[in-house]
Parts: structure tokens; C-alpha cells; sequence
């Protein structure tokens, strides 16, 4: 009997101190232009357990000291969406709240937390009001979509009252440079024009393309492959798998093959001398047999249960 | 000029073209049997069967239209497949592939041939493979010659990048497209060569095959149009250039509305709008080229160019206004996802979860196409130095398809034709070379050599013995200089038949060019020669190994050399169509889906026709949720069992632990707040054993794929033989379901989900009871309701 008596004496107290507590968390979050610096005691007030709000707050280690460089990066996206955020509606604005916390201004909320890395988002639901939400954890955003900030917003949209009224900012800069190298292009254009009407300008590329491509550069460029791997070797171990490095080689391997097959072909007849001639034939065949030898080790190196080898 | 070797004198012309020609139709046959042959390792090594997954919904499909016939296929309506939702069959596919085969099955029918259906299906792809043959002799014979049309059809016959996807049993729709491809190529080239309308509408009705064959029609729907556009921009726009495209495009595209899974798609979306782009564009560029020819004042002619690029302008600016409002579909995420590689991963991770849609390492290439990926830039090089329409054709499909095949191993078999082809040209280029007997005259005769004929095929001609003495390889041929004369005279009209007029042109303005002596051939020759064996060899060797296990049957070799099957897949699959009632229906991951469908024919909730999202996710939310949560799912879906595949006991790493975390993604992209892929690891590391994280260990898949696992090892550690991880001893337990079956090796492992309780108890609750535990008093009753829902 005793304790609705005394929550009811309580009541009063904790409604004006929580008033008080919300209207100090709009003062501050408008005084950092929607996004609120946190630090120990601030946290604690952001994040209490009794409150009619929701929060995103983004830990993060800015120091230079902390070297934390997934940091830097991420930083700009999430003040961009927290901006973004301060264009809200008034009423719903007040409702959520974005911070951020930096490790230098409360590593003790880093330990109660046991966040043992940098940066993280964390999006407290209200836990009382007519928003609250049933659950209590707070839910963590994964990285798993980059540092971006379009990302960011729609995945914190889903715990706003409101979605995000975040837009990727128009890229002023880059249009700039576009619309200035106009001219400079078709200044260009003038000079080049002869290469371009050229075949074999357009040849040297499409062949550059073309090696390159069969060379694995698009899985290099879509799996983010390092250029070597550990201790510098640039092989890497698997039939699936490769590195920067061996795009350089297999296309050189290939070019070179390729090479000697047209120097047979189209240079050699042309030579009117018969010892020349015979020369070049001699190197090119055993170029093409050697490269080709190189080429079908390398391939044993990537799938060893290749049966088969040349010389070496 | 003296010949490097004699030959026969004393044959006509004639003779010389008949042996030709015939030895050519020999070739070809060969080469067309050497395509069969080879893929039928599958059989040989198995049986015949079909493979892989997606040919049992074609096998499946093609039954329905053999049995009951076309209507009955068109309007078929499967409601045992996306249960509860059903599948409306006739609508949702290609039927090009069904129906060659059905229109094969019956003529062999008519003529009292009883062939069994299955064996059609998985004879054609071998089959088409040789027309394959046969296409990309015609259209590389337009590229160069005779000759580089045959090394073209050996290359594609039996080179690895194709036969991955036709050998024997491999019954999917790429088995047909290749042919078509090539085929629908060859007639544009013709149409543009001969700008005739009957070769565009050739091409128009090859086109329309195509698109009802194969999805991969886009190809050529972007292909034909981009070539089009760069004639158009190299200032080669001709009247036989807007018949073929012109032919082409109203024919093809009118039929390929047709196709009701195609339906208004080339009006409406993105991909199509390149064609329809260029047509325009070559519309008013034919009507500007008109007026032009009528009309000579200079004012006049100058506001026509100006009224031509405003028009052109205006129409480029109403398909991008159209886009925007919404009338034209934007690119899909598939054509979207090959230019911007990122995007799949990201929006749409059922996509990127295929493993034929991973981009391709350079193994890969050289596996797949060994000495023909260098030939191939050196071909490329060839087509530059003639540069005719077609060779413009070459160098666009060989950029394209090398960057398409880099992003996706998939499109691989895009890539593999051109890469014949241009091999093919620079194979045949230097072998012309080397096996031409013409003998160059020597440096210091220059004054007399620039008397001779200057056409690099002239062959030598008595007119000019003199020359030759200096060289020593022309000395022993001096005895045979009367033979070797009028040879000279034979060989010279078989070359010059046999070598295109463009190279003819081209050597004629560069003076004499040949090789001397007998060495340099025979070293250039035998270089060649050795690389081309080494290519059978390799492609043997790959066709074998890799490219003929049809999956559904597995082989292992023992540690005495013997061989093992394992038939676990069947075994199950037969064990459900024997136990399990009709309308039992079974969860699995979508992988499955076609072959529970195929071989133990019954109904499942998703199969490889990824077309509904959110239900693919139920599965995977069902799979990664605990087992509390996963039942109710299961109920509402009315799921009697559940198939799981698990390797490891044998370590076969392509099990549903491994494809686990495409699950967790695929759930989470449709709720994101209660599966979370960061949960299934510990540590940022993928682990199975006691160091698993709890979702992990709770997840049903998890459970299910290591229900018992322990006590195969009597006590000791159990090893997970795929992950290399310790699985703790004391396995999870199961309330809600219940193992019904598992595979001789542990492969496929089914669940029967539990009925409700008799007594109207929580599950959970009364197997506690019954195993004499004390009932805790927690909150069960709500989960109750749940299921009643």
C-alpha cells in the first residue's frame, strides 16, 4: 500500500524534473544546431531511464591522439543527418534527438557500456509517454553499408517519429568542375580530334580494356582485393581469389602472348632480310612458348590440381 | 618467286574447290560430333539425369507440356509451388526452351521413335551445342574466311566457357541461347552486309526465338543498336545499314511482345530504349539523307541539319521526360547491378547471394578459355586492321563482354563466343602466313621484286627463277621448279579464294610480304600446333573434372583411387515423395526449391524463381529465428517439414550453414529490427562451435544442422569437417520439431514440425514434462495464442 502512496508523491517531482530534463535537452540540442556534445553528466540525462523521447547517439574518438580514422570518416554523415533532422517539424523534432559522444568526454560511459570500439551508433527508444516502446535495448547500426550518410538516415528513419528529411546534399563543387571543364574539354577535343579519328588509338584502348578485364581487375575492384597480400607475396592462395598485383602480371602475360602472336603474323613477313627474319620468328616462337610455360605455372600456383605443365 | 614447298600440279581449279568444300562439310561434322561427344561425360560418368536446380523446373515444366500439350503448358497454373501462393507458370517463364524440346520430342514421336522425355531433355543441349558449331562457322566465315570459320567452330565446340553450361543434362535456358546468339549475330551481319530486309527479318524471327528463350536477350536488344549507333557516328551510315536495322527492329520487337512474360517490356522499360533510341535516330538521319539528295540550296540544307538534331534532341529529352514521370521503367535492379557493382550487395542481396553472380578472377578466365583469352586482343588487333562493318560488330561485343564478364562469372558464356571468334582470326591469319608456300624475293632484288604483281597471294610464277638462287632452302627446290611453277598457279587461286579480299587489298599495298624457308614454318607451325593439342587436352581435362557433376549425384574418390557416390539428394528427396502425404509442404532455402518440386514432387514455400522478396525472407527469418519464434511461422504456413542440407560429416561445403549468413541478410533487409546479421558472429568470426554466439545457437538452422551430430562420435569431440571447428558434445535440443529423416552421409537432414499438443500445452512445456522436469512458472500462454492466430 505504501508505494503507489509514495510514487504518488513522487509524481509531481519527477514530472517537473523530467520537464525540466526535455526542455534542457532542446535548449542544447538546438544551441549545437541539432546535434547535442555529450559528456558524462549530459549522457545521463539523454539516456535515463524514464523518458518520452528517443535518441540517436553516435560514439565516436575524434582525438588525434586515439587515431581512430573510421571515425573522421564516418563523422560527417552522422552531423549531416543530425542537421538534417533540425529541419523537422517542430513538434516531432522535439521528440528525438541526435548526440554525440566523444571518448575523451566520458570514457566512463564507454566502460558502462562496454564499447570496446569507435564509432557506434546507438538509437535509445522511449520507454515512456505514449511512444514507448516495448523494447528496452537499444538498437546498434551496423556499419554494413559504409560511412555513408544516405544509409545512416534510412536506417534511423525507422526509429524517428518522422523519417529523416535527409537529401545527399547537391554536390556544388563537382557540378562546378563539370560545367568549368566543358570548354576546357572541347578546347581539347580540338587537338585530339586527330587521334581520335585514329583506329588505332580506339585499338590500343579496346585491347587495354579487354586485357584488363579478362586480367580480374573487376573482382579486384568489387571484392576491394588488397594490391599484395601479408609478407608482400602477390599471389593470392585460392582459384577464387587474387590480388591487385596479379592484374598487372596476368595482363602483361597476356599482352606480351598476344604480342607475339601479331609480331608473327603481320611484323615478321615484312622483313625482306631472310636471316632477320628468321631471327625474329626464332624469338618470337620461343617468347610465345616461354610466356606461355610462365603463364600455365602461375595458373598451377592458383589451382593445384592442374594436371598438366610445360617446361616449367 | 620461288614456293617454300611443292605442290600438286595437276589439279583443275575445280578439283581444288570440290575438296575443298567437301573437306569442310567433313570438318564441320567432325567438329560437330567432337561438341557432342564431349559433353557427354555427365552420362558417362552418371547417368542421364538432369543437373543442377533450375533445369528441374524445365524438365518439370517440359513434362507438363509434353503430356498434356501446349495450352494446357501455357495455362498452367502450379499451386504447389510459393505455397500458399501459387506460381502462374505460363506467364512467368521463357518457354523457347519447353518448347524445342517438346516440338523435338514429337516429332521423334510422329516418326514412331518412342524417345523418353527426359532423354530429350537432356540431349539438348549437346545437340544445340553442335548448331552452336555450325552459327559460329557462318558468322566468323563473314568476319574473315572459310578457314577461321572452322577453327572458330573447333574453339566453341569444345571449349570449357560453353561447355559449363550445355553439357548432357544441363537442361537450362542458356542450352538453346548460345545457338540463338550466334545465329541472330550472323543474320545481322548478313542483313548488314547485303542491307537486305529478308536477312533483317531473318534476324528479326532468330531475335524472337531468343526472346523466348532466354533473359539474356537484353544482350542483343543493347548489342545490334550500339553497333548501329557507332556506324552511325563513324560516319558509315548506309541504306543496307537502315534497311537491317530497320528490317529488324519493327519485325523483332513486334514479336518479342509476343513472348506474355516479355509483354510491353520493349515499350516500356529502360534496357529497351537504346533500340527504340536508334531506330528513331536512323529515321531521321535516313529522312535528312533524303531531303538532302533532293534539295540543293546551302540555307536550306543548313535549317535541316538544324531541324535533325532538334529532333533527335526532342526525342532523346521525351524518352528521359518519360522515364522521369514514370511511364518507362527505370533500368531493374539486374541490368542495374552490372553497372554499378555495388548496388546488388546493397538493395538486393538475393541477387548477390548466387554464386554465379560473383565477379570472376583471372583462374577463372584462363580455366574456362585457356589459349584463346591472348589470341583473343590479337584478333581484335586483326579486325582493326581491316575495319569493316562487321569487324566494328567484333571489337563492341569483345568490350563489352570482357567487362560483363568480369563482373559476373556468369556472363562468361556471353563473352566465350566472341573470344572465339577473333581467336579464330588470329589464329587462322597466322597460319596463312606460315603455310603460304610463296617465298619473298631477297632484300637486294628490291627493283625487281616492285616488278612483280604486287598482290601478296600471287604465287610464284616462272616469269621470275632467277630471283631465288641466294637463299639455300631455294636450291634444293630448284629441281622441282617446273612442279612447284604451276602449283604455284593452283595454290595461288585456292588462297586467294580462301583469303579475304580485304587482306588481299591490304597486302597489295604493302609490296611482298611472305616468310622465307622451310624452318621458320615448320617452327611457327609446330608452336601453333602444340598450343592447339594442349587445348584439347586442357578442355578434356576441365570438361571432365569440373563441368560434368550434376550436383544432384556427388562422386568422391576413396583413398585407393576407387569412386563413391553419393546419392543423398535423391535418397531424400524419394523418401519424401514415399512417406510424406501429397500435400505435406516442405521449407527449405529457395535453393531446393526446384528439385523438391522435380523429384519428391511437393509443394514448397520458395524455390530458384526468387520472384517474391518478402516470402524468401519468412524462410530465412524462420531459419535464423529460435525455435519459438520459427514455429509459428511454420504453422501459418502450414510447414510439415523442413529440409535442411548439412556437409558436415563429409565435408560438402556448399550446405546451409555456409549460405546461413544470406539468410540472416536476406531476413534482415525485411526486418531489420529482429534479425540482425552482427549477431551471428562472435567477434566479427563466423563459428560453430561452443564459441558460436547465442543467436547462433539458438537459430533453428543451427539446431537442426547439429541435432545428434555429437553422438555419431561416441563421446569424443564431434568435428565439423566443412568449418574445421569442435562442435561441444552436448548438441541442441529440439521441442518443436522433430528429425524424421537424415541422409545415409548426413547431407539432407528433414524436420517434422510437431502437431499441437493433445493436451493444448505449449510444446515446449509438455516435452519438459515428459522428461519429468519441473514446469517453471514463466509466460507460455501468450506464444499459444500466437500459433491460434
Amino acid at each position: 500500500m505504501l508505494w503507489p502512496l509514495l510514487a504518488l508523491s513522487l509524481f509531481p517531482l519527477s514530472l517537473a524534473a523530467q520537464k525540466s530534463v526535455h526542455e534542457q535537452l532542446v535548449d542544447l540540442a538546438a544551441a549545437g544546431n541539432g546535434l547535442i556534445q555529450l559528456n558524462e553528466q549530459t549522457y545521463d540525462l539523454l539516456a535515463s531511464p524514464k523518458r518520452d523521447w528517443s535518441a540517436a547517439v553516435h560514439f565516436t574518438a575524434l582525438h588525434p591522439q586515439r587515431r581512430c580514422a573510421p571515425c573522421k570518416e564516418f563523422e560527417p554523415a552522422f552531423t549531416a543527418v543530425a542537421k538534417a533532422w533540425a529541419n523537422a517539424p517542430k513538434d516531432q523534432r522535439d521528440k528525438h534527438f541526435f548526440a554525440t559522444l566523444d571518448f575523451d568526454d566520458g570514457p566512463a560511459v564507454f566502460q558502462k557500456l562496454g564499447m570496446s570500439s569507435a564509432p557506434g551508433v546507438h538509437v535509445y527508444p522511449p520507454t515512456d509517454g505514449p511512444n514507448a516502446s516495448a523494447k528496452k535495448a537499444p538498437f546498434k547500426y551496423d556499419f554494413q553499408n559504409g560511412f555513408e550518410a544516405g544509409p545512416l538516415a534510412e536506417q534511423l528513419s525507422v526509429h524517428t517519429p518522422i523519417p529523416i528529411p535527409y537529401k545527399a546534399p547537391f554536390n556544388w563543387a563537382r557540378a562546378g568542375s563539370i560545367v568549368s571543364l566543358i570548354p576546357i574539354i572541347t578546347l581539347i577535343f580540338r587537338f585530339i580530334k586527330p587521334a581520335l579519328q585514329n583506329r588505332w588509338v580506339w585499338a590500343a584502348g579496346t585491347i587495354a580494356t579487354s586485357l584488363v578485364m579478362t586480367s580480374g581487375y573487376m573482382f579486384t575492384r568489387i571484392r576491394g582485393a588488397p594490391y599484395t597480400g601479408p609478407n608482400g607475396a602477390w599471389i593470392a592462395q585460392g582459384y577464387q581469389n587474387q590480388y591487385g598485383q596479379e592484374v598487372q602480371v596476368i595482363a602483361m602475360v597476356y599482352g606480351i602472348l598476344a604480342g607475339s602472336f601479331l609480331m608473327l603474323t603481320v611484323v615478321t613477313p615484312r622483313q625482306l632480310s631472310p636471316t632477320r627474319q628468321r631471327t625474329q620468328v626464332y624469338l618470337w616462337t620461343t617468347v610465345n612458348f616461354l610466356v606461355f610455360s610462365i603463364l600455365v605455372s602461375l595458373f598451377r600456383v592458383k589451382n593445384p590440381g592442374y594436371p598438366f605443365k610445360l617446361i616449367l | 618467286m620461288p614456293a617454300a614447298y611443292p605442290l600438286p600440279s595437276d589439279l583443275s581449279p575445280v578439283t581444288v574447290a570440290n575438296t575443298a568444300s567437301l573437306l569442310r562439310i567433313i570438318a564441320l561434322a567432325l567438329i560437330s560430333g567432337a561438341a557432342i561427344a564431349s559433353r557427354l561425360f555427365a552420362v558417362i560418368n552418371f547417368e542421364s539425369i538432369i543437373h543442377e536446380f533450375d533445369p528441374w523446373f524445365n524438365y518439370r515444366a517440359t513434362k507438363v507440356l509434353a503430356s498434356q500439350g501446349f495450352y494446357e503448358f501455357w495455362n498452367w497454373f502450379d499451386p504447389t509451388a510459393w505455397y500458399p501462393l501459387g506460381r502462374v507458370v505460363g506467364g512467368t517463364i521463357y518457354p523457347g526452351l519447353m518448347a524445342t524440346s517438346g516440338v523435338i520430342y514429337n516429332l521423334l514421336h510422329a516418326l514412331n521413335l518412342p524417345v523418353d522425355i527426359r532423354n530429350v531433355c537432356v540431349l539438348l543441349a549437346p545437340g544445340f551445342s553442335a548448331l552452336t558449331a555450325w552459327a559460329t562457322y557462318m558468322f566468323t566465315k563473314e568476319m574473315k574466311d572459310e578457314s577461321a570459320g572452322l577453327l572458330a567452330a573447333a574453339f566453341i565446340g569444345i571449349v570449357p566457357g560453353y561447355i559449363s553450361r550445355s553439357v548432357a543434362g544441363s537442361y537450362d535456358n542458356e542450352a538453346i541461347a548460345i545457338f540463338l546468339l550466334m545465329f541472330t549475330f550472323f543474320a545481322w551481319i548478313k542483313a548488314l552486309k547485303q542491307g537486305s530486309a529478308f536477312w533483317g527479318t531473318i534476324t528479326a524471327v532468330f531475335y524472337f526465338y531468343m526472346v523466348a528463350a532466354w533473359g539474356g536477350y537484353a544482350f542483343i536488344t543493347n548489342m545490334i543498336p550500339l553497333h548501329a549507333l557507332v556506324l552511325l557516328l563513324m560516319g558509315r551510315f548506309t541504306g543496307r545499314l537502315y534497311v537491317a536495322y530497320s528490317s529488324w527492329y519493327a519485325i523483332g520487337t513486334l514479336s518479342s511482345m509476343q513472348v506474355p512474360f516479355v509483354g510491353f517490356q520493349p515499350v516500356r522499360t529502360s534496357e529497351h530504349m537504346a533500340a527504340l533510341g536508334v531506330f528513331g535516330l536512323l529515321q531521321i538521319v535516313a529522312f535528312g539523307q533524303l531531303v538532302r539528295a533532293h534539295v540543293s540550296s546551302k540555307q536550306f540544307q543548313e535549317l535541316l541539319l538544324a531541324a535533325v538534331i532538334s529532333l533527335g534532341l526532342i526525342g532523346f529529352f521525351g524518352i528521359v521526360g518519360l522515364t522521369y514521370k514514370g511511364w518507362i521503367a527505370p533500368w531493374t535492379g539486374r541490368f542495374y547491378s552490372l553497372w554499378d557493382t555495388g548496388y546488388a550487395k546493397k538493395y538486393i542481396p538475393i541477387i548477390a547471394s548466387v554464386s554465379e553472380h560473383q565477379p570472376t578472377a583471372w583462374p577463372s578466365f584462363f580455366m574456362d578459355l585457356h589459349f584463346l583469352i591472348f589470341l583473343f586482343p590479337a584478333g581484335v588487333v586483326m579486325c582493326f586492321r581491316t575495319l569493316r562493318d562487321e569487324h566494328i560488330f567484333v571489337i563492341i561485343y569483345a568490350v563489352v563482354a570482357s567487362y560483363f564478364a568480369g563482373v559476373m562469372v556468369r556472363l562468361m558464356l556471353t563473352l566465350t563466343p566472341v573470344v572465339c571468334v577473333s581467336a579464330a582470326v588470329a589464329l587462322s591469319s597466322l597460319m596463312d602466313t606460315y603455310l603460304d608456300p610463296t617465298e619473298p624475293s631477297v632484300e637486294d632484288d628490291k627493283s625487281e621484286s616492285s616488278n612483280t604483281p604486287s598482290t601478296g597471294t600471287s604465287a610464284s610464277r616462272p616469269a621470275t627463277p632467277a630471283t631465288s638462287k641466294k637463299t639455300k632452302k631455294n636450291k634444293e627446290k630448284e629441281k622441282e621448279k617446273e612442279a612447284s611453277a604451276s602449283a604455284g598457279s593452283v595454290l595461288s587461286e585456292l588462297v586467294s579464294n580462301v583469303t579475304s579480299s580485304a587482306v588481299a587489298a591490304k597486302s597489295a599495298t604493302t609490296a611482298e610480304r611472305g616468310v622465307f624457308g622451310m624452318d621458320t614454318r615448320l617452327v611457327v607451325l609446330l608452336n601453333s600446333l602444340g598450343l592447339l593439342l594442349f587445348f584439347v587436352v586442357h578442355c578434356t581435362w576441365v570438361t571432365s573434372n569440373a563441368y560434368s557433376s550434376p550436383s544432384v549425384v556427388l562422386s568422391s574418390t576413396s583413398s585407393d583411387g576407387g569412386k563413391n557416390l553419393i546419392d543423398d539428394f535423391r535418397e531424400a528427396y524419394h523418401w519424401l515423395r514415399q512417406n510424406t502425404a501429397e500435400d505435406a509442404v516442405v521449407m527449405s532455402w529457395w535453393d531446393y526449391g526446384y528439385q523438391i518440386a522435380g523429384m519428391a514432387d511437393r509443394p514448397t514455400l520458395v524455390d530458384n524463381n526468387t520472384w517474391n522478396n518478402t516470402h524468401i525472407a519468412t524462410v530465412g527469418k524462420a531459419m535464423s529465428s529460435p525455435e519459438d519464434i520459427a514455429y509459428p511461422i511454420l504453422r501459418k504456413h502450414d510447414v510439415s517439414y523442413v529440409l535442411i542440407i548439412f556437409g558436415g560429416l563429409i565435408g560438402y561445403s556448399g550446405d546451409d550453414i555456409n549460405k546461413f549468413l544470406w539468410m540472416v541478410r536476406i531476413a534482415q533487409g525485411v526486418w531489420p529490427d529482429e534479425i540482425q546479421e552482427p549477431n551471428y558472429f562472435n567477434r566479427g568470426e563466423y563459428r560453430v562451435d561452443s564459441e558460436a554466439s547465442p543467436a547462433m545457437r539458438d537459430s533453428l538452422m543451427y539446431k537442426m544442422s547439429y541435432y545428434r551430430f555429437a553422438e555419431l562420435f561416441g563421446g569424443q569431440q564431434p568435428v565439423d569437417r566443412v568449418r574445421g571447428q569442435h562442435v561441444p558434445v552436448q548438441g541442441p535440443t529440439l521441442d518443436y520439431l522433430e528429425e524424421a529423416y537424415t541422409t545415409e552421409n548426413w547431407i539432407v537432414r528433414i524436420y517434422e514440425v510437431k502437431k499441437d499438443d493433445v493436451l493444448g500445452r505449449d510444446l515446449k512445456i509438455a516435452n519438459a514434462f515428459n522428461q519429468g522436469k519441473k514446469r517453471k512458472r514463466t509466460k507460455p500462454m501468450s506464444r499459444r495464442k500466437a500459433i491460434g492466430a
